[in-house]
C-alpha cells in the first residue's frame, strides 16, 4: 500500500496505558449505503485504521452464471450495480458480443449509448442525493430525486422495469424505442442543465459543504492508479483516463464529448467532476438521439439470444417437436475456446466482465471486476488519519454500491 | 477537460452569507412551484404498456381456455426456473396438451423472458403491480389462478382482450418475417421494424416519413 503522509502523525500519550478505541461502523448503517461494515480503530476523532468488511449482500452471481446460458445471466446483471442497471446490462452484453465476434448494428449501438448515458445520470443523480444528505443538505436529495424519477419513468416505457432493466441482449437491445420516448428524453435533456444549476446554487459554494469536502480523503494521481481506483474517483485526482475515450465501445467513437479532469483529488475535485460529467452526458444523449439511425435492433447472427431470430429461427421453428429452444441454447458452434476481458465505463468506474470459456452454450468462468469493490479496498488507505465525520463524506465521494462490491 | 472552479469568496460573500441566501431563494421559490409528488393510494401513476407486473396466461376468446402448447421454452429459458409444465402427448397426432402450468412468483426476477419467447403469446406479464400478501401459498400460480389473474387484469383496467398490445407479445423493432406466426398481431405502426422512428426537426418522426420527404 502507498505510504500517507497523516500515517507519519504520531500519537504521545504519557502515563494512560493507551489503546485504539475500536467501533463497528455498520453494517446497518445509514450512510454506508448498503450494508458495508467499517471497523474503526480511532483515537480520540482521528482514524488510526479503518478495515472493510464486505459480503453481507452475497449471491454468487458468478457462480450462477456457470450454470446458466448468456442470455439468461442478464437479468442478474440487473442486480449489480442496482442503481444504474442499465450500464450493467451494457458493459455485460459487449463482453458477450466479444466473445461471440457479433457486430452490433447502428441502431442498436445508438439506442445503447442513449440509455448508458441515462443510467449514468441515474447513477450520479443518486449519488449525489445521498452524498449530500449524509453531509447534511437534504434538500438536494430531494430535488435530485425529482430528476431521477422521470428518467426511470422513460426506463419502465422502453423495457417494462424501472430498475430491474434487462433492456439490452446479446446482439443488440430487446425493445426499439418509441417516438414518445425520444421526445421526452429530449424535452429532459433541455431541462437538465438549468437542474444542475440548481444543486450547484444550493451547494457549490456553501461554505458548510465546502468545509466538509475540501482536503478531505486526498488521494494523488500516482496513489490512485496503484490503489485500482476507475472511474470520476480517479479522475479526480488528475488521471485521464475513461473507458469511452480510451477504448470506445457502441456509439461513443461517433459521438463529441470531453472527460472532466480534477487536480488536487480531494472530496470536492470528485464531486465537481461527477457534476461536469452530467452535462457532458447530457450533451451525449442529445447528440445520440439527433442522429439516432434507422436499422435492425438485433444482430442477425446473434445465437442464445432469447427470440430465435435470423439463421436461428429454422432451428426453432421445431420447437413444438424436439423442443428447437432448447437445442438453440445449448448450441456449442458459435463460443470459441478462450477468455476475453471487455470493460465499460459504469457510473461508478470500469466494470469488466472476464469470461473463460471452454466452447460450450456457459462459460466456464465469469468474473466481474467491479469498481466498488476495488473502491472499497481504497478506503483505509484514504480514511486514515481523518475524523470519523469524514468517512461519511469519503465513503459518498468514491460512490460505492454493495450489491455491485458482493454480487 | 481539467476542471475550473473557484470557492474563493470576496468580503461581500463572506460576510453577508450570500451563498446560503441564494439556496434559501431557490428553496423559497420551489415552495410555489406545482408538487410533483404522487399521493400513492389516493392517486396512481399509469404504468407504461408492457411493464412486468403479475403473471397471466392470456385466455383464448375463442376457446376460453390457455394457448399453451407445451413447446416448454418458457420454462426452458428462464433464469429463474420457476416455471414448471406438465404435458401429455396424444398418441395418433402427436400433438402436445398441456396437463399443468406453475409459475412460482415468489421465485421470478421478471425478466420478461418467458412471454417474449412464447410463439403463441399464450404466458404475459400484466400491468398488475398490487398483489401483496401475508402468506407464501397465494403466489403460487397454478393454470386455473394464472387464467383467473388475466380475467381479473381484464376486469380490472376495463381492457378489450383483443385490443390488448403488450411489446412483449410482439416486440418493437422487429421485421415480421423474423416473428413465429403468433406473435404477428397487429401493433401501432410505430412497434414495427418500418415505423421505427428517428429524429428530425426537432421531433421524433417515423423514418418512412422521413424518407418520403
Amino acid at each position: 500500500m502507498p505510504e500517507n503522509k497523516a500515517e507519519s502523525k504520531e500519537i504521545v500519550r504519557e502515563e494512560v496505558a493507551y489503546e485504539p478505541y475500536t467501533i463497528a461502523m455498520g453494517p446497518q448503517h445509514p450512510a454506508t449505503h448498503g450494508v458495508l461494515k467499517l471497523d474503526l480503530e480511532l483515537d480520540g476523532e482521528t482514524i488510526l485504521n479503518c478495515k472493510p468488511t464486505v459480503g453481507f449482500l452475497h449471491r454468487g452471481v458468478e457462480k450462477l452464471a456457470e450454470n446458466l446460458s448468456y442470455a439468461q445471466t442478464l437479468p442478474l446483471t440487473d442486480r449489480l450495480d442496482y442503481i444504474a442497471s442499465m450500464a450493467n446490462n451494457v458493459a455485460y452484453s459487449i463482453a458477450v458480443e466479444k466473445l461471440l465476434g457479433i457486430e452490433v448494428p447502428m441502431r442498436a449501438k445508438y439506442i445503447r449509448t442513449i440509455v448508458m448515458e441515462m443510467a449514468r445520470l441515474t447513477g450520479h443523480l443518486l449519488w449525489l442525493a445521498t452524498h449530500a444528505l449524509d453531509i447534511g443538505a437534504m434538500t438536494v436529495f430531494l430535488y435530485c430525486f425529482r430528476e431521477r424519477e422521470n428518467l426511470l419513468d422513460m426506463f419502465e416505457e422502453i423495457c417494462g422495469a424501472r430498475l430491474t432493466t434487462s433492456y439490452t441482449c446479446v446482439g443488440g437491445v430487446r425493445q426499439d424505442v418509441t417516438g414518445h420516448f425520444l421526445e421526452a428524453l429530449h424535452a429532459f435533456t433541455d431541462d437538465f442543465p438549468s437542474k444542475i444549476a440548481e444543486y450547484e446554487t444550493l451547494i457549490d459554494k456553501n461554505r458548510i459543504w465546502l468545509k466538509r469536502t475540501q482536503g478531505v480523503g486526498i488521494v494523488s494521481a500516482k496513489d490512485a492508479v496503484s490503489l485500482g481506483l476507475t472511474g470520476p474517483t480517479l479522475r479526480g485526482s488528475g488521471v485521464d483516463y475513461d473507458v469511452r475515450k480510451h477504448m470506445p465501445y457502441d456509439a461513443y467513437p461517433y459521438v463529441d464529448f470531453e472527460v472532466p479532469i480534477g487536480s488536487k483529488g480531494d472530496v470536492y475535485d470528485r464531486y465537481r467532476c461527477r457534476m461536469e460529467e452530467m452535462h457532458q452526458s447530457n450533451s451525449i444523449i442529445r447528440q445520440c438521439i439527433e442522429a439516432l439511425p434507422t436499422g435492425p435492433i438485433r444482430s442477425p447472427d446473434a445465437p442464445d439470444i432469447v427470440m430465435p431470430y435470423g439463421e436461428q429461427k429454422r432451428v426453432a421453428a421445431d420447437a413444438t417437436f424436439a423442443s428447437g429452444v432448447i437445442k438453440l441454447m445449448k448450441d456449442n458452434e458459435h463460443y470459441i475456446d478462450g477468455d476475453v476481458y471487455v470493460s465499460a465505463e459504469v457510473p461508478k468506474g470500469e466494470l469488466g466482465f472476464y469470461f473463460v470459456s471452454d466452447g460450450r452454450g456457459v462459460p466456464y468462468r465469469m468474473h466481474i471486476r467491479s469498481p466498488s469493490y476495488i473502491h472499497i479496498g481504497a478506503l483505509p488507505f484514504l480514511c486514515k488519519g481523518q475524523m470519523v465525520a469524514d468517512v461519511i463524506a469519503i465513503i459518498g465521494s468514491v460512490d460505492v454500491v454493495l450489491g455491485e462490491c458482493d454480487r | 477537460m481539467k476542471i475550473q472552479y473557484d470557492t474563493k469568496k470576496n468580503l461581500a460573500e463572506r460576510i453577508f452569507l450570500l451563498e446560503i441566501l441564494k439556496g434559501l431563494g431557490l428553496t423559497l421559490k420551489r415552495l410555489f412551484s406545482k408538487s410533483v409528488t404522487i399521493q400513492y393510494p389516493k392517486e396512481r401513476k399509469e404504468l407504461f404498456p408492457g411493464f412486468r407486473g403479475k403473471h397471466a396466461l392470456i385466455r383464448d376468446p375463442k376457446t376460453q381456455d390457455t394457448r399453451c402448447v407445451a413447446c416448454m421454452r418458457c420454462a426452458t429459458v428462464c433464469p429463474a426456473r420457476c416455471i414448471s409444465i406438465r404435458f401429455s402427448v396424444d398418441e395418433k397426432t402427436r400433438a402436445r396438451k398441456v396437463e399443468s402450468y406453475e409459475i412460482d412468483a415468489l421465485r421470478c426476477i421478471f425478466c420478461g423472458y418467458c412471454e417474449e419467447v412464447c410463439p403463441v403469446n399464450a404466458v404475459v406479464l400484466t400491468e398488475e403491480y398490487e398483489y401483496s400478501n401475508y402468506t407464501r401459498e397465494p403466489f403460487h400460480f397454478d393454470m386455473e389462478r394464472l387464467l383467473k389473474n388475466w380475467d381479473e387484469f381484464l376486469e380490472k383496467n376495463k381492457v378489450d382482450p383483443d385490443q390488448y398490445r403488450n411489446p412483449f407479445l410482439r416486440p418493437r423493432g422487429l421485421s415480421i418475417g423474423d416473428l413465429p406466426v403468433g406473435k404477428r398481431i397487429d401493433v401501432p405502426e410505430e412497434w414495427t421494424l418500418e415505423g421505427q422512428v428517428i429524429w428530425k426537426d426537432g421531433k421524433a418522426v417515423s423514418a418512412k416519413d422521413a424518407v418520403s420527404e
